[in-house]
């Protein structure tokens, strides 16, 4: 036997191995077992159906059994093919078309198709949902077209860059899959009672005020195919006996805040910091308006000073428990899209530094070298209560050069009415806020900053003025500028604006903080920016897979 | 004694509708459900069609109007939140909360009885000193801090019993334990005053005189008479227990109405918190209808000056 001869019978024997062992790999991909069990603090409304939940507790829970038209890019953030395997907009710019993932079903067997895109988005957008975007969604498109069973195309009412992204989990909730041919053969209350998806998990029970149980998929799914066998996810208020519950076993992976890091890592557990879930910041208003010249603030010396004033380093090390990062300009985040990241991430730096000296001089420039009387009120949203103390301490900074801050603690449901319409009892004063991690920041800067926005720090109405107005101007012209790179120019633009008006200013960068019993789910990552892990269950290896460091 | 019940009634009835309305017009000051539910950058249009799609659209005297007139019927609307109607709700977590109350009213008698007891008979002694700290300990301790204090010690470190929710009868010790604890130190003070006064009695005397042993005297004669105002603030406590164990609830994730009140009134979620105070307000008065109608069958004395 030549040389031939021996290389054949040594591939015949490799292909023959392969094929003998092929059908245990094949096994060994989708052996499943055990129970991964999670604690959160909510579960929002606890509704099995995507319209009628309009938090992001959403993504805690109904994550796990729907998929999203767009998803997440697990390594970097932002939004990445999901449903739609690839996407584009249209060359008028009027419409947007979704090319559909090819083999993927239903949990009930049903395919997923074009129909199923188009009823879903027309369901999210119909008068009796309850999805936090329903009616900007409804506002946004005119109509939805399903061009073959694998290709769906949205019209949008004028250009819409975005409109894509807002139906990534990243960005909204709107984008949820929901089967149309199930729904419409057993009719809503039915499908809240037993609803299906398409996504990794299988819902099993919800049982009100308690759990919700699922079941794992075992076939390849393009989010992942779980490596448990079941999911249930628990409600626990309180964040103590979460981490106890942790701690002795009883659950794997509980949500806690910055406080409890120390007392998790005593109880050897492991702790997960999810980078880019939020913004802490302060903003201002009715900076701009007529009668505001008289106030301090009115002046951007001023304002700059305030930030100058911060030691956000101290704030991230002592408050936050060094669980936080120095932030990037509002509402931007390292995974922000139409945006020069390394320019900005420069500029904070600098920008963001503590120098309470240099505060001091601009004051004096500004002539309020003895300081001044400021309110300021401090406020935390759902699921940041740091917020309480971050404010405490900026107060305290302020205090130090000179400024004479009252301030007053609200409960969020007490303070949000105060934010709109004329913000009368907020006009010159300041408050803590918050920015939730999202790609796209145009949308929040709209609410932000827009004389149409909720806030409108800028002005409003006929109290609209250049500031204001240029801002207008440029917030427009990022929405529809089809070209990608004058976007980038324009969006760098539109932040340079806030971030030089020091109206709405940033103090950290939070995470989303998990405990982790490391002998009962092995080690994994989260996804950048996405606090909820909706999206990682299926992602998350048992402890025999991969144990941690 | 049938005028007695009538009156009664009519005033649970007047105390209803002032309850309704206060906790109607009040909840809609703090603010509203839907700056809760939805992210802090929804616009305006999201807002506006939210409250639409919610009904709170409406001016508030024209809610109250349809909230009355539904009410009557014992609609007391849809949960926000839960997107069912309140009494549901309400009615689906009650069991939960009455599966601990039972043990914790239990636990209290069967601590606070004898402690008060042996406080009066040796009163000044040691053991009414130490049953006096008890008490003092009981009712300053915040359950809260009892309940987690308890998790730590017997589920984290010892790994004798679950943390919390519910579950087998393990799982029933920590919260009946925490939410009994409290009941024990009134209890006990308020077994020991009356104790006091009923030994001091001319019965008592008597008794004694005839020779009576003592604890013939104290265990039948004495702690019968002594149990008249425990029974009548066992009605009180009971209904408290009921309405009262948020916190309880809270720290252990018992899915029971303390924590769906808690809830809806973090959530703002208006008609749960309607149907929760109101359901209450009718569980209370019926309790302490039920104790005063008891107290005037027993003590004849109450009849006659009713």
């Amino acid at each position: 036997m030549g040389h031939r001869g021996l290389l054949k019978g040594y591939l015949l024997t490799l292909v023959l191995s392969c094929l003998a062992w092929a059908p245990l790999a094949v096994q060994a991909a989708v052996k499943q077992e055990g129970t991964l069990v999670i604690a959160l603090d909510t579960l929002g409304a606890q509704s099995m159906d995507p319209i009628q939940e309009s938090r992001s507790a959403h993504a805690h829970y109904q994550a796990p059994m729907y998929d999203g038209i767009l998803w997440f890019n697990p390594e970097k953030g932002g939004a990445a093919p999901g449903v739609a395997e690839r996407w584009e907009l249209a060359k008028d710019g009027l419409s947007w078309i979704f090319h559909i993932r090819k083999g993927m079903k239903w949990h009930n067997g049903d395919p997923v198709t074009a129909h199923d895109v188009k009823f879903s988005i027309e369901r999210t957008m119909s008068k009796g949902s309850l999805a936090s975007r329903a009616a900007a969604v409804r506002r946004d498109v005119q109509r939805i077209d399903v061009i073959d069973d694998y290709t769906v195309q949205v019209f949008t009412k004028g250009v819409q860059v975005h409109f894509a992204e807002g139906l990534s989990r990243a960005t909204y909730q709107e984008g949820q899959l929901m089967p149309k041919k199930y729904i419409e053969t057993v009719g809503e209350e039915e499908f809240r009672k037993k609803p299906i998806g398409s996504g990794p998990w299988k819902f099993v029970r919800s049982v009100p005020g308690d759990r919700i149980e699922y079941e794992a998929i075992d076939y390849p799914h393009f989010r992942g195919t779980p490596n448990f066998k079941r999911l249930v996810i628990l409600l626990i208020p309180e964040e103590s006996t979460r981490v106890a519950m942790v701690s002795t076993g009883e659950a794997a992976i509980a949500s806690i805040s910055p406080e409890s890091i120390k007392e998790a890592k005593a109880l050897r557990l492991k702790v997960v910091s999810v980078p880019g879930t939020m913004q802490a910041v302060y903003q201002m208003y009715g900076m701009t308006l007529k009668g505001s010249q008289k106030n301090p603030l009115a002046d951007p010396r001023v304002r700059q000073a305030l930030s100058l004033a911060i030691d956000r380093k101290k704030i991230i090390e002592h408050v936050m428990y060094g669980e936080a990062r120095m932030p990037m300009p509002f509402a931007t985040f390292g995974y922000s899209v139409d945006l020069s990241t390394d320019r900005w991430q420069k500029w904070s730096a600098e920008a963001f530094r503590y120098d309470p000296n240099r505060a001091k001089q601009l004051l004096a420039e500004a002539g309020y070298a003895n300081g001044f009387p400021m309110n300021f009120a401090i406020t935390a949203l759902a699921g940041t209560p740091f917020m309480v103390p971050i404010g405490l301490a900026v107060a305290d900074f302020w205090n130090k050069i000179g400024i004479k801050v009252t301030y007053k603690n609200y409960e969020y449901g007490a303070f949000a009415p105060m934010v709109r319409g004329d913000q009368k009892q907020l006009v010159g004063a300041v408050s803590m806020f918050r920015t939730a991690g999202r790609p796209v920041a145009a949308a929040r800067y709209f609410g932000g900053f827009n004389s149409k926005g909720a806030h409108h720090l800028f002005g409003y109405g006929e109290d609209c003025p250049e500031l204001c107005q240029s801002f207008d101007k440029l917030h427009k012209a990022v929405t529809v500028e089809t070209d990608a790179k004058k976007r980038m120019e324009l969006t760098d633009q539109m932040v340079k604006l806030v971030a030089d008006s020091w109206i709405a200013v940033p103090i950290l960068e939070g995470m989303g903080y998990w405990a982790v019993n490391p002998g009962m789910v092995g080690a994994f990552k989260a996804i950048p920016g996405r606090h909820e892990f909706g999206d990682v269950f299926e992602r998350m290896p048992r402890v025999d897979q991969k144990r941690w460091n | 004694m049938r005028r007695y019940i009538l009156q009664r009634l009519l005033q649970g009835l007047v105390l209803l509708f002032m309850v309704a309305t206060i906790v109607f017009f009040l909840g809609r000051l703090t603010g509203s459900p839907v700056d809760l539910m939805l992210p802090e950058d929804a616009e305006e249009i999201d807002r506006v069609a939210l409250i639409e799609a919610l009904g709170l659209d409406g001016p508030v005297h024209e809610q109250f109007g349809i909230f009355m007139t539904n009410a009557l019927r014992g609609d007391l609307g849809m949960s926000i939140r839960h997107r069912e109607p309140a009494v549901d709700v309400f009615f689906s977590r009650l069991p939960n909360t009455l599966k601990i109350v039972p043990g914790a009213m239990g636990l209290a008698l069967i601590l606070a009885i004898p402690l008060g007891i042996l406080s009066a008979t040796r009163r000044g002694g040691a053991i009414d000193r130490i049953s006096g700290g008890i008490a003092v300990l009981g009712i300053a301790t915040p359950n809260f801090w009892l309940g987690i204090l308890l998790i730590y010690v017997f589920s984290v470190k010892l790994g004798w019993l679950p943390s919390a929710r519910m579950g087998g009868w393990e799982h029933y010790i920590l919260p009946t334990f925490t939410l009994g604890t409290f009941l024990v130190a009134g209890y006990m003070r308020l077994i020991r005053s009356s104790m006091l006064e009923v030994l001091d009695s001319e019965f008592v005397k008597l008794a004694r005189i005839k020779g009576m042993s003592e604890t013939v005297v104290v265990w039948k004669h004495c702690l019968r008479n002594a149990l008249i105002p425990v029974l009548t603030l066992w009605g009180v406590f009971l209904g408290n227990l009921v309405t009262g164990a948020i916190v309880t609830e809270t720290v252990f994730a018992w899915p029971g109405v303390g924590r769906l009140t808690y809830e809806a009134v973090i959530f703002r979620d208006f008609p749960l918190l309607q149907a929760v105070i109101i359901l209450d307000a009718v569980l209370i008065l019926s309790i302490n209808l039920t104790v005063d109608i008891l107290y005037a069958y027993v003590d004849p004395r109450i009849r006659v000056a009713e």
